[in-house]
């Protein structure tokens, strides 16, 4: 015992100084690690509900969903959280719909790890295409010129899997998520 | 003391040049591949490292008569992993973008082997001055190789230069419209980073042999 | 967590996604070790095992100890309250794998046990290893025990396959005229980066 002791208590003591080192900066970083995480999304959010003032936050289907309402406190729309495989890695998006559901109002993808300057585009000015479109179908994505009464997303060049991959999150909004929104109207 | 001042100069010299760290030791090549797609990445991820050797070999060198020679890599390790995570959290409270970006590798300099090699071979054996010199110089020229492979690759594939600034980041340059359709893509995905450090080690090499032929000649 | 699921994750980070040539990972052994294939070979397994325990364990200490006792500490939602440690954690349960491999090699297969040399200490510093442990906290589809391991196998045999190929090449360069300032690490990062390229092809096989 003596000589586990006179062999290891510089570890032991380091251990633990380290330990308190690192949780005093977890306790005094984390406020702000948490803010960062949070103001991508919320910044999404009012983007893809435009006009909105007041969110209460819910679990719907096992994503975060915020229903979003004007300052009368009117339902405005929905902002839907929601995630899945990209081409590299995991892509985080928001999805808006509309209060009735019906439509999509917009997509923002605020996570992302696809390729710089090809899959990177999703979160350009190519998620425009999203806004006000038809929620009540599924989404394909093509190469060639889109039709709206297709429900056709339009590819953005050389990185077709990233494009698909969104549509895919968003197709599976509209399945899962829209038909249970009725009921937290 | 002039002499050891001396010495010290030369230490943190060597480490940029002579000595450096991925170019001429070649460790640490994980990091190097993977976050020199842009600049700003490769100068984030420099600094951080440096952080952590200077930390390292400080703490090392302090207590370096108390290190039993068993328990040693156990502490180096600890040490390491302890400073590793303070970076990791400092990057994700102020940088977050960037953290982002950089992934697993900002807890992967736990494992690179060039701040290991430090504690090993100069701070365990030398005072506070000689070892926090070579950690300096170390980190830098990690720092300088890495910004040279981010500055070819960015500027090629991407056509642009971002350097790092608080939240955001700061395009120092950036090609025009022009160059968009004759960018090499590749050059930020995994076959030109392998590329584009065979290059550099080729050449460093060659220039390393010149200078001995000249300094021979 | 079908078999195609598990398979999926299987190639995903053999092929598709592969440590080496993909993720950056385990690039200086990559370099040092895959001089000749039976070398390779044995580092390859050796690493494989050390993957897959390792990252089987680390999943265990984070899903079975960290998160239950931070939840027990300071209430459900702050189960990730210990979380800082994980990386102490981490690196301390890679270190003591790899030391247990040492000494079981050096009773039951010294010859293997010489044959490595300095290269056994070194899988510690692998930086597949550490990566891939840290993968399997990140990703949404590892967090189910049986999904790690299958991970965690498959990257092991994924650096297994690009170092035993390197090892392969390399020895067919020996007795090519390779410009003196590019031998050894040049040569090998160049050859490194057509490999990638051929490997980049498997792109979207797991989807």
């Amino acid at each position: 015992m003596k000589k586990f002791v006179s062999e290891s208590w510089l570890v032991l003591t380091m251990g633990v100084v380290f330990a308190c080192l690192l949780a005093a900066t977890q306790t005094s970083l984390s406020g702000r690690i948490v803010e960062n995480q949070q103001r991508a999304l919320n910044q999404a959010i009012l983007e893809v509900v435009p006009g909105l003032e007041r969110t209460e936050e819910l679990v719907i289907g096992g994503n975060r969903v915020f229903k979003c309402a004007d300052a009368a406190g009117e339902l405005l729309g929905w902002a839907v959280e929601a995630s899945g495989a990209g081409f590299v890695d995991k892509i985080t998006l928001v999805a808006g719909l509309s209060a009735d559901g019906e439509r999509i109002t917009g997509v923002k993808v605020i996570d992302n790890l696809e390729t710089p300057g090809l899959g990177n585009k999703i979160e350009g000015p190519w998620a425009a295409q999203w806004r006000d479109r038809d929620a009540t179908r599924s989404f394909s994505v093509t190469k060639a010129t889109p039709t709206v009464d297709q429900n056709e997303i339009s590819a953005i060049t050389g990185a077709t899997y990233s494009s698909v991959y969104v549509a895919n999150i968003v197709n599976d909004v509209i399945t899962r998520i829209r038909p249970l929104l009725a009921e937290y109207r | 003391m002039a002499d050891e001042n001396g010495s010290n100069l030369r230490q943190f010299r060597e480490g940029i040049l002579d000595n450096n760290p991925v170019l001429v030791q070649l460790l640490g090549m994980c990091p190097v591949l993977a976050v020199t797609n842009s600049l700003e990445n490769a100068l984030v991820m420099g600094a951080a490292a440096t952080f952590v050797v200077v930390m390292s070999n400080l703490i090392t060198s302090l207590l370096r008569h108390l290190i039993k020679p068993h328990v040693r890599i156990l502490i180096f390790t600890l040490t390491i992993a302890t400073f590793v995570t303070i970076a990791d959290m400092a990057l994700k409270a102020y940088m977050f973008e960037v953290s982002k970006k950089l992934g697993a590798f900002v807890p992967l300099i736990i494992v690179n082997c060039m701040i290991i090699c430090r504690a090993e071979v100069v701070a365990i054996k030398n005072g506070v001055g000689r070892s926090l010199a070579d950690a300096f110089g170390i980190g830098i020229g990690f720092t300088v190789a890495l910004a040279i492979l981010g500055v070819i690759r960015e500027l090629m594939g991407s056509g642009t230069l971002t350097l790092p600034w608080g939240a955001q980041s700061w395009v120092l340059f950036q090609l025009s419209e022009g160059f968009e359709p004759h960018k090499w893509i590749v050059m930020v995905l995994p076959p030109g980073a392998f590329l584009t450090l065979g290059v550099v080690v080729g050449i460093t090499n060659q220039i390393r042999a010149r200078r001995k032929q000249g300094g021979a000649a | 967590m079908s078999i195609g699921a598990l398979i999926g994750i299987f190639l995903g980070v053999a092929l598709v996604n592969n440590l080496v040539l993909a993720g950056f990972l385990g690039i200086c052994p990559f370099l040092g070790v895959s001089r000749k294939v039976d070398m390779a070979f044995g580092m390859g397994c050796a690493v494989t095992f050390v993957i897959t325990v390792s990252g089987v364990v680390t999943w265990l200490i984070v899903h079975g100890l960290l998160a239950p006792i931070g939840s027990a500490i300071f209430g459900p939602e702050h189960a990730g309250a210990l979380f800082f440690l994980k990386y102490v954690a981490f690196i301390m349960v890679i270190a003591s794998m790899v030391q247990l491999v040492e000494m079981y090699l050096r009773k039951f297969f010294p010859p293997l046990y010489t044959a490595f040399g300095v290269f056994l200490p070194l899988i510690t510093t692998n930086c597949a290893i550490l990566g891939t442990c840290l993968y399997i906290d990140m990703k949404p589809e590892t967090q189910y025990l049986l999904n790690a391991a299958v991970y965690a196998f498959g990257g092991g045999i994924g650096f297994t396959l690009a170092i035993t190929i390197m090892a392969g090449i390399r020895e067919h360069i020996r007795f090519s005229d390779v410009p003196k300032a590019f031998q050894g690490a040049g040569i090998t990062l160049l050859v490194a980066g057509i490999l990638a390229l051929a490997f980049s092809g498997f792109a979207g096989i797991g989807k």
